[in-house]
């Protein structure tokens, strides 16, 4: 098993300090090479789950597990090298840096984990090649379509090939066409370079090919 | 580190706010260092002689007293034990009008024996930026200190009335931010021509036969022995030499100290408000622009970047971004000082002073506040989460 989440926990503090529980006691269990889709409602928690698992945000209570490291409860430093290694994250808002041109933007991935910059830079250009917006490298996010700035980010995101990808919504803002690319792109990855992917949706058609599709309902992961 | 990582783009208006800041720091600096240079150049001309006049009006003390010094007066100071020099001198102001109170600040025609060296110990030659020295023999001939050439945009080999009487310019002397930058030096027979001509009375009681020409001067500049203590001795030439006013050099800088207390204070005030406004200004910016890439910060850390990473990020950007600005500030203060002084210049005046110190002093100012603020908006952001970072830079 590659990730293993156990019992996780989360309350957010709303208006007036009211607690806003999200999540009661989550377990999930994914395989490397498995791509799972979990659906919920608006607010069901859905990209929280995607934020603990991935080492964004620290849950009130229970495990996350790497392998064999439950990564949980690494340190600060320790947490940052496993999310810049082992995680690669798709967000609904590309979140790509305005400051940077699109190469730069891949090539930020390899900069935290060490990676020779010419090597890092060829395997960007491959994959922006791959991904047909080779001919974007200079532009900056702002000189970029929605679809081309989501492409460029799931080069940032599958860079140093890492053994799990976190998509968040990743077509919540393309059109149908560059929804298709990314989710074949994302399927491909599973199936291809045995990638375990969790995907977070709220588009039933996102859903389909997926391995295990999980619903989220009143804070605990449901089998759909 | 690449330039474009240290100037990463959208830092245009940081390096703008901070130009603005820096550029207020060094300008109020450069006025307070303008008057400091001024007041301590005022100290070093009284504590580097005696000053001795006729006594006079009482009007004024030293050189501004207002009475004749006559040559056996003079010749009477000069055999008082420990003197070591007395430099007859005629100072008259340039603009003659219906209230002629001599003061320092204001343009003067000062004439001075050049037989006798220059007995000021701090002032052993004035230093001449182009052109030449006066000479002894030298006559309808001028230097003029720099404002006073500036304000008239005269150079060496020009010509100016003074008193109604052409002189060639043969020197300008370099910059003293203190009283010769507005002086005209002349030969002392050239001055007590220029004296007789403007003072009716003063041409009776010459014609009367009981004054010589070497008895027309307004004072006379004493130096000392070495080992001489000069309050002393200026104390021994007031009682030795009746009929004179000595001025003593320690009791006048002191008088002097206390006259200009309200600009040291004024200074302090200045130096303290820039330093504020500047500051402040300054972090705040950089701060600011720190605070803007919140969300940067979040998807730096979700792809591996530790808390060193972004410090060692941050502090490099701000170092550029701060050098930038502060650079930027000190030129933008330059134009801002070169345009104010070339119009008050017309007035023989000069409101600001960059001195390297100041400049220097701005630019490390801007670097390591720049470094400290960025730090200390880094770790405020270092302490949320990725995922709080993201959300909050919206």
């Amino acid at each position: 098993m590659l990730v293993r989440a156990r019992g996780l926990t989360k309350t957010f503090t709303g208006p007036g300090g009211m607690p806003v529980p999200v999540l009661h006691g989550v377990d999930l269990e994914v395989k490397g090479g498995e791509f799972v889709a979990v659906s919920g409602a608006s607010g069901s928690g859905k990209s929280t789950l995607l934020n603990l698992v991935g080492l964004l945000e620290p849950s009130d209570a229970g495990e996350i597990w790497f392998g064999e490291e439950r990564v949980s409860h690494l340190r600060r430093r320790a947490q940052a090298r496993v999310r810049g290694g082992s995680i690669g994250y798709v967000f609904q808002s590309f979140m790509l840096l305005a400051g940077l041109t699109a190469l730069d933007n891949v090539l930020l991935a390899a900069r935290y984990v060490g990676r020779e910059r010419g090597e890092a830079r060829r395997e960007a250009l491959r994959l922006m090649e791959r991904m047909a917006v080779a001919h974007r490298i200079d532009h900056y996010p702002a000189q970029l379509s929605g679809g081309e700035q989501q492409r460029v980010a799931y080069c940032r995101a599958v860079l140093n090939q890492p053994p799990l990808v976190l998509a968040d919504e990743p077509t919540g803002n393309l059109d149908d066409e560059h929804a298709r690319v990314i989710l074949a792109e994302l399927h491909a990855l599973a199936a291809e370079h045995g990638a375990a992917v969790v995907l977070v949706t709220h588009r039933r058609e996102a859903s389909a090919g997926a391995d295990r599709v999980l619903r989220l309902e009143q804070g605990r992961l449901v089998t759909s | 580190m690449r330039v474009r990582e240290l100037l990463p783009r959208g830092y245009a208006f940081t390096i703008v706010g901070i130009a603005v800041g820096v550029a207020g720091l060094v300008a109020l600096g450069a006025m307070a260092e303008r008057i400091t240079r001024f007041i301590d150049g005022g100290d070093r001309f009284v504590l580097g002689q005696i000053s001795v006049a006729g006594e006079g009006m009482g009007m004024g003390t030293g050189f501004t007293a207002g009475g004749l010094l006559s040559a056996a007066k003079i010749a009477e100071i000069a055999a008082v034990p420990g003197v070591s020099g007395v430099q007859a001198q005629v100072m008259m102001p340039l603009n003659t009008s219906t209230s002629q109170f001599l003061t320092l600040t204001q343009e003067l025609v000062f004439g001075m024996d050049l037989t006798v060296p220059i007995p000021n110990r701090h002032y052993r030659e004035l230093p001449v930026r182009t052109g030449r020295p006066l000479r002894p023999a030298d006559r309808r001939v001028t230097v003029l200190g720099a404002d006073f050439a500036a304000s008239r945009r005269l150079g060496v080999g020009a010509s100016i009335a003074l008193g109604g009487q052409d002189f060639a310019v043969v020197g300008i002397l370099d910059k003293t931010f203190t009283a010769p930058d507005k002086f005209a030096l002349v030969s002392i027979d050239d001055a007590r021509e220029l004296w007789l001509r403007r003072d009716p009375l003063l041409v009776q009681v010459f014609g009367a036969g009981s004054l010589r020409r070497g008895d027309l001067n307004t004072g006379a500049a004493v130096g000392w022995a070495a080992g001489q203590d000069p309050d002393a001795l200026a104390r021994r030439i007031q009682a030795s030499v009746p009929g004179v006013n000595v001025t003593i050099p320690g009791e006048v800088s002191q008088l002097l100290r206390q006259s200009t207390a309200f600009f040291s204070a004024l200074l302090l005030g200045i130096g303290a408000l820039g330093l504020l406004i500047g500051g402040l200004s300054l972090s705040n910016t950089v701060t600011a622009a720190v605070f803007e890439r919140i969300r940067d910060f979040g998807v730096k850390r979700a792809l591996g970047a530790t808390d060193m990473h972004l410090l060692r990020e941050v502090l490099g950007e701000a170092l550029g971004v701060s050098l930038s600005g502060g650079v930027a500030g000190v030129l933008l203060a330059l134009g801002i000082g070169a345009a104010v002084d070339a119009r008050v210049i017309r007035d023989g005046q000069q409101l600001f002073l960059f001195s390297p110190r100041l400049l220097a002093f701005a630019v490390v100012f801007s670097v390591v506040l720049g470094g400290l603020a960025a730090g200390y908006a880094t770790l405020r952001i270092a302490r949320l989460s990725p995922a709080e970072a993201i959300r909050r830079g919206g």
